[in-house]
């Protein structure tokens, strides 16, 4: 995921450098025009995917410690 | 869930990394400096670092539960250690790649196909020190599992666990400076800086450090979790393993 | 001439991991070739701690020897590239204690494991790459008659040798315990 959106990132700056300035370029109009919103929204999803299935992990761990006969 | 607080402090702080890292709501504030060669990947400062951040912390978890356990002789510290350490490693192995793909478009000669100056970059003194850091603990791993007595198995790997931390951190963090290195913070030769200096630590810029702190500190706080699941099932298994 | 002399980098890696490798084998018999009894009856007669230091003590004077010993022969055998003898042999010293004093300390952990020789080198490779690159890199600078010795890497080394011994002292009594 980090890689496509790196490689999204790269292409975007190679396509600036052909129009080279003399500072170095930045993905500049990659926040204006709005085309962060979908990489963060991919990113986002990834994240609460893990971070919920972690959070199943944990209570269900934490159902198990309290199980009789363990003690 | 006991004490959960320091699990949404994870959360929130890793959402706040990957936001405003990427700079997302577009606030001038978070813009990065202009550096050539780097252009917009400098962000992955936030991410590749945090991950080695991430691993030397619960490295030093791990070594510290090791000493604890020569100090008490109670098994759980073992658990512990070992289940910090395996994290750990996950968290380098996640660092090496994270900074091959990252290395694979700043250093590499740009008339190759990415991959294909792989041999010269993997000879960088701070990836060599990388990977010694993951093969000790698949070594120490590997003593774990030759050992089949519980008490003995602990006691050894626990005493590996220590010494091999020991000489982590001279291959780490002190020899990888004695040597010239394209990596920031480095030497590129004897007396000569890093031409991009600003993933140096200190070169860093204040606004930078505002996300790559919570960053590192967020990463830190998932694999302590992740870390504690596991360990926390382990528990479980060792009280039914005396229980049947 | 039948075979070609290396030349002197290669004659200088070559060197040390045949270093390593004496290491390895001379330092994995004191541990690994005693008998458990004899540990046991060790065990009723001295300290832990007198134990592992009279062992350090034995095997780092045994490389020492026989990294004398390699030298020379390096030196008989193949070419001798190096121009300033002396700091390389001080350098070759060094390297024997350094390499003794680790592989001493991993011996006993695979001794205490009951395991072979195998598993001490795959405990100990990772440990020691650090301190055979610094080595590698330092004698580098006696191949040529200007070199600058550099101090820092040496210093380091005597540092790190410094820290397996306090180690040694503190860890060896808790592999010893039964």
């Amino acid at each position: 995921m980090k890689k496509a959106f790196f490689a999204l990132l790269f292409t975007i700056a190679c396509t600036l450098v052909q129009a080279q300035g003399d500072r170095p370029e930045m993905a500049d109009t990659f926040r204006s025009n709005g085309k962060i919103y979908v990489v963060f929204a991919v990113i986002l999803t990834i994240f609460a995917g893990i971070i919920l299935y972690l959070v199943r992990l944990d209570r269900k761990i934490s159902r198990l410690e309290r199980e009789p006969g363990l003690r | 869930m006991r004490k959960r607080w320091w699990k949404i402090l994870c959360v929130l702080l890793l959402l706040y990394a990957l936001a405003f890292g990427l700079n997302v709501f577009n606030i001038p504030w978070f813009d990065v400096p202009r550096t050539p060669i780097l252009h917009e990947t400098i962000r992955n400062l936030y991410y590749h670092v945090g991950m080695w951040f991430a691993m030397m912390i619960l490295f030093i978890i791990s070594a510290v539960h090791a000493v604890n356990y020569l100090r008490t002789s109670q098994l759980k510290y073992d658990i512990y250690s070992r289940q910090y350490a395996l994290i750990g490693m996950i968290f380098g192995v996640l660092g090496y790649a994270t900074g091959f793909i990252w290395a694979s478009v700043t250093w590499a000669d740009p008339n190759q196909p990415a991959g294909a100056s792989f041999g010269a970059i993997a000879r960088e003194p701070k990836l060599v020190g990388a990977g010694i850091a993951l093969l000790i603990y698949a070594a120490y791993l590997v003593l774990r599992d030759s050992i089949n007595d519980v008490d003995k198995k602990a006691r050894i790997s626990s005493v590996y666990n220590i010494f091999a931390f020991a000489f982590l951190f001279p291959s780490i963090w002190i020899i990888p400076r004695l040597l010239p290195s394209l990596h920031p913070g480095g030497e590129v030769a004897p007396g000569v800086r890093s031409d991009n200096p600003a993933l140096d630590p200190k070169a860093l810029s204040a606004h930078m450090r505002a996300v790559f702190y919570p960053a590192v500190a967020g990463w830190t706080l998932l694999g302590v979790w992740i870390a504690t699941l596991k360990l926390r099932l382990r528990l479980i298994e060792q009280k039914t393993l005396i229980n049947d | 001439m039948a075979l070609e002399a290396p030349e002197s980098r290669v004659w200088n890696g070559l060197f040390w991991v045949v270093q390593l490798f004496i290491c390895i084998n001379a330092v994995a018999k004191s541990f690994l070739q005693e008998a458990p009894g004899r540990m046991l009856y060790y065990h009723t007669l001295v300290s832990p701690l007198h134990f592992v230091l009279a062992k350090l003590l034995f095997n780092a004077l045994l490389m020492l020897l026989m990294s004398a010993l390699s030298y020379g022969l390096f030196a008989l055998f193949l070419e001798h590239p190096v121009l300033r003898p002396a700091p390389f042999f001080g350098l070759v010293l060094l390297g024997g204690l350094s390499l003794s004093l680790v592989f001493t300390f991993l011996a006993a952990i695979a001794a205490r494991a009951q395991q072979n020789a195998a598993i001490m080198a795959i405990l100990g490779f990772p440990i020691i790459i650090p301190q055979l690159v610094l080595l590698m890199k330092i004698s580098l600078s006696v191949f040529s008659a200007t070199g600058v010795i550099p101090l820092a890497p040496i210093l380091l080394l005597v540092v790190m040798d410094l820290l397996v011994i306090l180690l040694a002292g503190i860890l060896f009594p808790f592999l010893w315990k039964d």
